[in-house]
């Protein structure tokens, strides 16, 4: 309390006892009823029965590890495979994706911040943000009408006779992975172009000028620079891809889903709010600790997520 | 591009093919918004129409959520932006340990998956109801409201970012000066930081309306029974997808081009003039010209065009190519339908000459028909297909891409 | 006419372990233009933020007319700060900038423009109210923050290194022009800098400031001719500081055995040496003549032979590198016009007075 209260001050003596408030309590609503509050709340939930209204807050009204139970073992008390599975399943995907994004954005971010030079900088910058005011699910959307059975990857495979009967892009995910590369680009561009563009230009000079080769250059120069902006950039397009809803229902096959469909049906579908908030935590935990991870093998420290 | 440091022609063609895949799928998108076809697609091409504009107004659902989507947008940004601000500030003003911490709390909602947000919206605010005795009808369970707080939760860490941006470049010697001067604490806030962070005002505020109306992950779940523009358009999609959505795309994009042009017209402008040398460019030195490209100009030239493209695509009538293409069709259906009773009849022929009798084809044969016909041109013939005896399946199954 | 002084008594400032002023005690009067001199990192920016009010003293206090000023905010206090990077306002107009004190205050339009007006004609520049800030000079915008700090009608200005964005030219010109608009309002300047020719040209008094510590405080030519610590003489001037051990003293002269021989020297502040303390002789470049040479010091206690390394041309002066057993030493001559004589690499016979040379105990030196 003593350091709130010295922050409190200073904020006063800075700004003024209005905006000291004003900061003060914003921060204070912010982090307790919107952030930490509501995530604690979720986890309570997830460990309790789903119950009638009447009984809630009853004797029946008890804490139960089951939510949790069900999701490693089933109804049956086996393994609960096709749960897992999905998770395990996801979780890869993520990894793929991030890995996708950040092969084909680290050339655009380079070439943006060392190539690109006035009119055509101006250029892709703009052509980097303008696709992404368009809404998400049109975005999905457009990867369906490009990948769909009568789609025109299909139609030009078609006529041009590379394949004779319509490959089903949706059912092998294809469309989805495209979807999901595509919309997180600009999360993974950006970050590495604030890396890259601290590189002096010079450095690369002096290294072509020293005889290395280009990748080598790549390698031993621009990429130790690169490294906090690829690890920031990996870690938002991971946590989003893992996180995703709408690109899966809408590109995913009917018969494989995202670990957060799972979660969706909990709610939507079987109205079981507890369970799907266990699932939730477990989405949460999984994916942070995978990034905790990522973070500590890397050296990058989350305050350099954002930037 | 600069050869030197690896713009080379590879650069080029790979710069271009990445941008190829940014915009070949909205173009592609864009293009099938005025195919009559009734799924959307480029190839083959029916009727240039513009009826689908019409269809899409004419959804009550998807406009009933563009409502809910403005009412929430506006909602979020008058909230989620002096957020945004306030924990910028607290972060600008506190002891690096002290800032660490709090960084990493308000960041989290911009990394935890927007499905566990908007979980732990509706199951904190409905236990908040329950435990205060509110019925299902208080704001505790409203769609609405429970949007406004599960955005607000990690746009305003959107927010938050551009102004640390902006606040990194402020020289805290400005405050300083002014407190020296004899402003009070609020005085310096309002007269020189606030001027100071306007324009970071304006980004976060578009940023943040933007986000709050493209969010689908949480807003999915605490929207609850209602519905916003995007939740709206998703079950559309994931129901059935018809051109409408395309001709959407084409609004939205169209708005997206009119608001980067304006606006890079209005930074070019500002910088020509901050810069001092508007009065020696070649184009906002000669007056004419300086009247073209003012932004506000730009903005009434492209609405124009907008207005008087939206006017003549009300006038363009479709219906005469469509009913030619639907007579093709039906001209085609006729002839496949001859095709096949003439085969039947030789079939039959052939049966009484040998005397063996084929079993008739089982519905399943339906079935591998209708898979089998949704990729071929004839699928929006479909309707018709059930007219023929289900035992023509299998022949169309053969026939439709000979068809091509 | 203000007559204000300031008091610093037994000021020290600390921020956490780190001592930044150690010590302050000092009276600077009203209308003075007082200077802290000392090189970066020696806590006079710190001691400034003291007394406008931006840092509180850790122990001791601050009076300002004798009012303790404990507790007073910056925009409570009679100074205004001029600050390194002047802090003007960006986003305002010229006049904006200079009005800002009385927008502040209160003060109605019409009479702020009226007052910024008068405020550009004082500083010689009438006509700019309406331009932005960016649009100025580097030497404008000095002497429009100045204005805008006269607007506040403080009774002192404090003034942190202002004149170092500028360009050598400029910045002679604002020393003057400095002292000039000092001498016509009236009040107490408190300049901060490291560059010592600001300091001994414009101030009144100069405190000399080293790791937090006031070394020495004295008008210009004291702090120039007769420095009491070692670290004022090596920092205030060019100077030639020979290491050695007191041999003897009598009356004022003190002799040091030194790797160069017996060299003696006046004892600065009538200070007695014991035999075999360790101290420094110090000889200024200008006070080192040749021997025999045209106009050279007539009285040269001291006589050396050593090796001239080389010699370079600056205009106004020439100056001759030597050594002599390891000790490198400097000598300066004025350039009366006429050509070098060529003495790089001969070995010349050197000498100085001994009322011109000082003896004081070992201590820092300064870039040492």
């Amino acid at each position: 309390m003593g350091v709130l209260q010295q922050g409190l001050s200073a904020f006063t003596r800075k700004h003024g006892l209005g905006v000291a408030c004003f900061i003060g309590l914003s921060v204070f609503v912010w982090v307790v009823f919107l952030i930490v509050l509501p995530q604690l709340s979720m986890l309570d939930f997830s460990f309790r029965y789903n119950l009638p209204r009447a009984e809630v807050g009853g004797p029946a009204d008890v804490y139960t590890l089951d939510n949790y139970a069900y999701f490693f073992q089933g109804n049956d008390g086996t393994f609960n495979a096709l749960d897992i599975g999905i998770l395990v399943k996801t979780m890869v995907a993520a990894v793929i994706v991030t890995v996708i994004d950040i092969a084909i954005c680290y050339p655009i971010a380079f070439i943006l911040a060392h190539s690109a030079t006035g009119v055509a900088a101006r250029l892709m910058v703009i052509g980097l943000i303008v696709p992404f005011w368009v809404n998400e699910i049109l975005r999905a959307f457009a990867f369906r009408v490009l990948f769909g059975a009568t789609g025109l990857v299909n139609s030009i495979g078609l006529s041009a006779g590379f394949w004779d009967v319509p490959i089903d892009f949706i059912r092998a995910d294809v469309a989805l992975y495209s979807g999901l590369v595509y919309a997180y680009i600009l999360l993974m561009i950006f970050p590495i172009f604030n890396a890259v563009e601290a590189l002096d230009r010079n450095q690369i000079e002096a290294a072509r000028d020293m005889g290395a080769s280009w990748w080598r250059v790549h390698w031993r120069v621009v990429l130790p620079i690169a490294k906090p902006g690829i690890v920031s950039g990996a870690t938002m397009v991971f946590m989003l891809t893992a996180g995703a809803l709408a690109a899966p229902q809408i590109l995913g096959g009917p018969s494989n889903l995202w670990f957060t469909q799972l979660i969706y049906q909990w709610f939507n579908e079987s109205a079981n709010w507890q369970r799907g908030s266990a699932y939730a935590v477990v989405l949460l935990v999984v994916c942070i600790s995978f990034v905790m991870m990522l973070m500590r093998v890397f050296k990058v420290s989350i305050g350099e997520i954002g930037r | 591009m600069n050869r030197q440091t690896g713009g080379g022609p590879l650069a080029v063609g790979y710069a271009l093919l990445f941008f190829a895949f940014l915009f070949g799928p909205l173009i592609i998108m864009v293009i099938t918004a005025f195919n009559s076809s009734s799924f959307p697609r480029v190839t083959p091409w029916e009727c240039f129409t513009t009826e689908w504009f019409g269809v899409l107004f004419g959804n009550g659902r998807l406009m009933n959520g563009l409502l809910n989507s403005v009412v929430i947008g506006i909602g979020v940004v008058l909230i989620a932006v002096p957020i945004g601000l306030a924990g910028a500030l607290a972060l600008s003003e506190l002891g690096p340990k002290l800032r660490a911490a709090l960084y990493t709390v308000l960041i989290t909602p911009i990394l935890v998956p927007g499905v566990v947000l908007g979980i732990s919206t509706i199951v904190f605010w409905g236990a908040l109801g329950r435990s205060v005795g509110a019925g299902y009808d208080s704001m505790f369970f409203n769609g609405m409201f429970l949007t406004l707080i599960g955005q607000v939760t990690f746009i305003a860490a959107y927010a938050m970012l551009v102004f640390i941006a902006r606040l990194q470049r402020f020289d805290p010697t400005l405050t300083e000066a002014a407190l020296d001067l004899g402003a009070t604490p609020g005085q310096a806030f309002v007269k020189i930081l606030l001027p100071f962070l306007a324009p970071a005002i304006g980004s976060a505020a578009f940023l943040t309306l933007l986000a709050s109306f493209e969010n689908y992950n949480t807003t999915v779940f605490t929207i609850m029974a209602d519905s916003t523009f995007t939740t709206a358009l998703a079950s559309k999609v994931r129901l059935g997808t018809d051109p409408s959505l395309s001709a959407l795309a084409v609004i939205i994009i169209g708005i997206t081009l009119i608001g980067a042009i304006v606006n890079e017209a209005w930074t070019r402008r500002a910088e020509a003039l901050r810069s001092g040398c508007a009065a020696r460019s070649a184009v906002y030195g000669n007056p004419a010209l300086a009247v073209i490209v003012h932004p506000a100009t730009v903005l009434v030239l492209l609405l124009g065009l907008v207005g008087y493209l939206a006017w003549s695509g009300t006038q363009h009538d479709a219906g005469v190519c469509k009913q030619q293409i639907l007579d093709e069709k039906l001209a085609r259906q006729e002839q496949l339908l001859e095709e096949q009773r003439q085969r039947i009849r030789d079939q039959k022929a052939a049966e009484e000459a040998t005397g063996t009798v084929t079993k008739p084809a089982s519905p399943s044969a339906f079935g591998g028909a209708f898979n089998g016909l949704a990729p071929s041109p004839a699928a929006p013939a479909t309707p018709a297909t059930p007219k023929a005896p289900s035992a023509f399946g299998g022949a169309f199954n053969n026939l439709a891409p000979k068809t091509d | 006419m203000t007559t204000k002084d300031i008091k610093l008594d037994h000021v020290s400032i600390r921020f956490g372990a780190f001592t930044a002023v150690d010590n302050a005690h000092l009276t600077i009067k009203g209308g003075e233009f007082f200077s802290f001199l000392g090189p970066s990192g020696c806590g006079k920016t710190t001691l400034l933020r003291c007394v406008s009010g931006f840092t509180e003293p850790s122990e001791g206090t601050v009076s300002i007319g004798g009012k303790d000023m404990r507790g007073v905010g910056p925009n409570k206090r009679p100074t205004a700060l001029i600050f390194q990077n002047l802090a003007l306002f960006p986003l305002m107009s010229v006049a904006e900038n200079i009005a800002f004190p009385l927008e502040v205050r209160g003060v109605g339009r019409k009479e702020r423009r009226k007052k910024a007006d008068e405020l550009l004609d004082m500083i010689a520049l009438p006509g700019v109210g309406d331009k932005k800030v960016h649009e100025l000079s580097g030497g404008q915008r000095q002497r429009v923050a100045i204005a805008r700090a006269l607007a506040v009608e403080p009774d002192i200005l404090l003034l942190d290194e202002p004149l170092s964005a500028l360009d050598l030219k400029l910045r002679h010109h604002m020393r003057t022009e400095l002292r000039a608009i000092q001498q016509r309002v009236g009040l107490t300047f408190i300049y901060i800098t490291h560059d010592q020719g600001e300091a001994l040209t414009m101030s009144d008094r100069i405190a000399v400031m080293n790791a937090g510590v006031i070394e020495q405080i004295g008008d210009p030519e004291t702090i120039y001719n007769k420095p009491k610590t070692a670290f004022v003489a090596s920092f205030v001037g060019e100077t030639n500081a020979i290491s050695g051990k007191v041999t003897s003293q009598s009356d004022g002269i003190v002799s040091v055995q030194t790797p160069l021989g017996v060299l003696k020297g006046t004892a600065a502040g009538g200070r007695h040496y014991k035999a075999g303390d360790e101290c420094f002789v110090f000889v200024r470049p200008e006070q080192l003549g040749l021997v025999g040479a045209p106009g050279a010091i007539q009285s040269m206690d001291n006589q050396l032979t050593v090796q001239a390394v080389k010699e370079e041309f600056e205009g106004n002066a020439r100056h001759l590198f030597l050594n002599a057993q390891g000790q490198d030493l400097r000598l300066s001559r004025t350039n009366l016009g006429g050509v070098s004589d060529h003495l790089a690499g001969q070995a010349v016979q050197v000498g100085f007075a001994a009322d011109q040379a000082i003896v004081l105990p070992h201590g820092s030196l300064a870039g040492a």
